[in-house]
């Protein structure tokens, strides 16, 4: 893996290395902006503790074993969920993006047809077709497929999308060195233009793996006993909104965050510049 | 044994409604080098890929050791499989080592044993001289290098005949030579060759045969020397001297 100091960000592309009446001004920014977080993060305290929100017994519960128990059991729900979406979602989209730009014209219109429907429709909606209509039509499932199916629906226009950017990313003389070797069509795609898509297009996946999990927090219009839908029941147990609500952010947050360091070390590792010196 | 190894017979191809290839008649004999030159736009680039296919003609027939070359499928595969081709840009396949780019065909399509292809393989790379190249990645490698692998990855399949589209013209000029040298030991080791280039004093050097073309067709066609000190067309020498005072 490359290490962050060697690697150029874009921002230093972007702008020239700061002077000293830069360096001056940047820290100035930094100092006021510090400054300003922490007068809100005092405000929100103060508030907090106004409203009676940091008292005890909206926090005791937190030390009792049982709550982490039943914290961890809806965050492997939702870690279930999402992952079965996820994956779901790649195999989909992956055949939509085949659809979309293989040599049958009816299949293209087909899949573009697709890709923009479950792009442009709420996921909640979707989430409310397996909650209501789906049963009505006489088809029984579980709720955490009344989970998964409606997450992986939502999100597999976006990730067809992604990866047929990263197929077109590839430079068309891969194809052409491929085919004149001798090889199929198939196995050149397999072989040498899917593998390269993949690889420019991970941190976007990643991205919308991300949306995936924070989409599973509807799991309580389907009862499922994801992490959000657990936490519903801790609130309405001990009466406690706020506090409930903001462990359940930072462990969301914390989710998402190891996603990204996920895509930030794939990216890295992945980091053998695929361009050739002379690609004209 | 056919004697003419790529044979291309009233070759017609259109781009839109420009004729970038007007009846073509060319065939290469086994063992021949033939260099093709002409200014830029002629046709050149073109008329190389359509030999395996790259382009497809829209009247005409190519084969290739006497086999008319089909327009799709398995034996369309086959004969390209035959016809190794080194393009302008090298194209080696960026996301795989030197080794893997030169084994990945021979083990795909001709289905060698891995261990048999890899040694294959360093025997080519070390003809080419990079076999200690072997394990990187293109990136890794001068433009040179990157074009010798190319080379090198296509003899992996033991081609019939070679086709070269400008290999130089993307090339540092202190690795041009590299290249033609490699190219050229090919030659004398008897290898069919079909050249497009614009190294003149290499073409002189290796070619069996010059062939100029203009505007999609074939103009005149002779030996280098002839081609060079005595050539035949107004539009080819107007050609050589407007290279020659560059
Ligand atoms: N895919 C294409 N679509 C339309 N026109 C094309 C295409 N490829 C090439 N042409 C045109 O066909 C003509 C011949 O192109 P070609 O690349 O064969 O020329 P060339 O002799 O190789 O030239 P150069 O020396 O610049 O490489 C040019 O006018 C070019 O613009
Ligand atoms: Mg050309």
């Amino acid at each position: 893996m490359n290490k962050a100091g060697s690697r150029t960000y874009v921002r230093d592309a972007l702008f020239e290395k700061p002077g000293p009446k830069a360096l001056k001004k940047i820290r100035l920014v930094t100092a006021l902006s510090l400054a300003a977080l922490i007068l809100l993060i005092f405000l929100v305290i103060r508030q907090f503790y106004i409203t009676g929100q940091l008292d005890a017994r909206y926090w005791s519960f937190f030390l009792r074993f049982t709550t982490w128990r039943f914290l961890f059991i809806g965050l492997l729900g939702t870690v279930e969920a999402a992952s079965l979406g996820g994956v779901l979602a790649l195999i989909t989209g992956f055949l939509l993006m085949l659809a979309r730009i293989s040599k049958y014209r009816i299949l293209n219109i087909l899949s573009a047809a697709l890709i923009e429907f479950t792009r442009g429709v709420p996921t909640l909606l979707f989430i409310y077709f397996f909650f209501l209509v789906v049963p009505q039509m006489g088809i029984k499932m579980s709720a955490l497929w009344k989970v998964v199916f409606p997450v992986s629906i939502s999100a597999c226009g976006i990730v067809a999308e992604v990866l047929r950017s990263g197929v077109n990313a590839v430079p068309k003389g891969q194809r052409e060195a491929a085919i004149s070797l001798g090889m199929s069509e198939a196995a050149t795609f397999l072989r040498i233009i899917l593998p390269q898509a993949v690889r420019f297009v991970v941190p976007a996946l990643i991205s919308e793996l991300v949306i995936v999990v924070k989409d599973t927090t509807f799991a309580y219009v389907v009862s499922f006993p994801d992490l959000m839908q657990n936490a519903k029941v801790l609130i309405s147990n001990y009466d406690a909104l706020l506090s409930v609500y903001l462990v359940v952010a930072v462990i969301y947050i914390i989710i998402n965050y190891l996603l990204n360091q996920l895509s930030l070390y794939l990216a890295g590792r992945m980091d053998v510049s695929t361009v050739n010196v002379a690609e004209v | 044994m056919e004697e003419n190894i790529i044979e291309l017979k009233n070759v017609e191809k259109y781009f839109g409604t420009l004729h970038v290839l007007n009846n073509i008649n060319l065939s290469v004999k086994r063992g021949e080098v033939v260099v093709i030159i002409g200014p830029s736009g002629s046709g050149k680039s073109t008329l190389c890929r359509t030999v395996n296919r790259l382009e497809t003609i829209d009247s005409g027939e190519i084969f290739i050791d006497g086999e008319l070359m089909p327009e799709e499928g398995q034996e369309l595969a086959r004969i390209r499989s035959e016809v190794g081709m080194v393009f302008q840009s090298f194209n080696l396949f960026a996301h795989m080592t030197i080794l893997d780019n030169v084994t990945l065909a021979p083990r795909t399509v001709r289905k060698i044993p891995k261990a048999q292809a890899e040694k294959e393989a360093m025997e080519l790379l070390k003809r080419v001289g990079i076999e200690s190249q072997a394990g990187k990645v293109p990136a890794q490698l001068s433009g040179g290098q990157q074009q010798r692998a190319a080379i090198a990855r296509a003899l992996a399949m033991h081609p019939k005949a070679m086709l070269f589209d400008e290999p130089t013209s993307a090339l540092d000029p202190e690795m041009i030579n590299e290249v033609l040298d490699a190219m050229a030991e090919l030659a004398r080791d008897g290898m069919t060759m079909m050249i497009v280039t614009h190294e003149m004093n290499f073409a002189r050097r290796v070619a069996d045969r010059v062939i100029f073309m203009d505007q999609g067709q074939i103009i005149e066609e002779s030996t280098p020397d002839k081609f060079f000190d005595a050539p035949g067309t107004k539009r080819a020498r107007d050609f050589l001297s407007s290279i020659r005072t560059q």
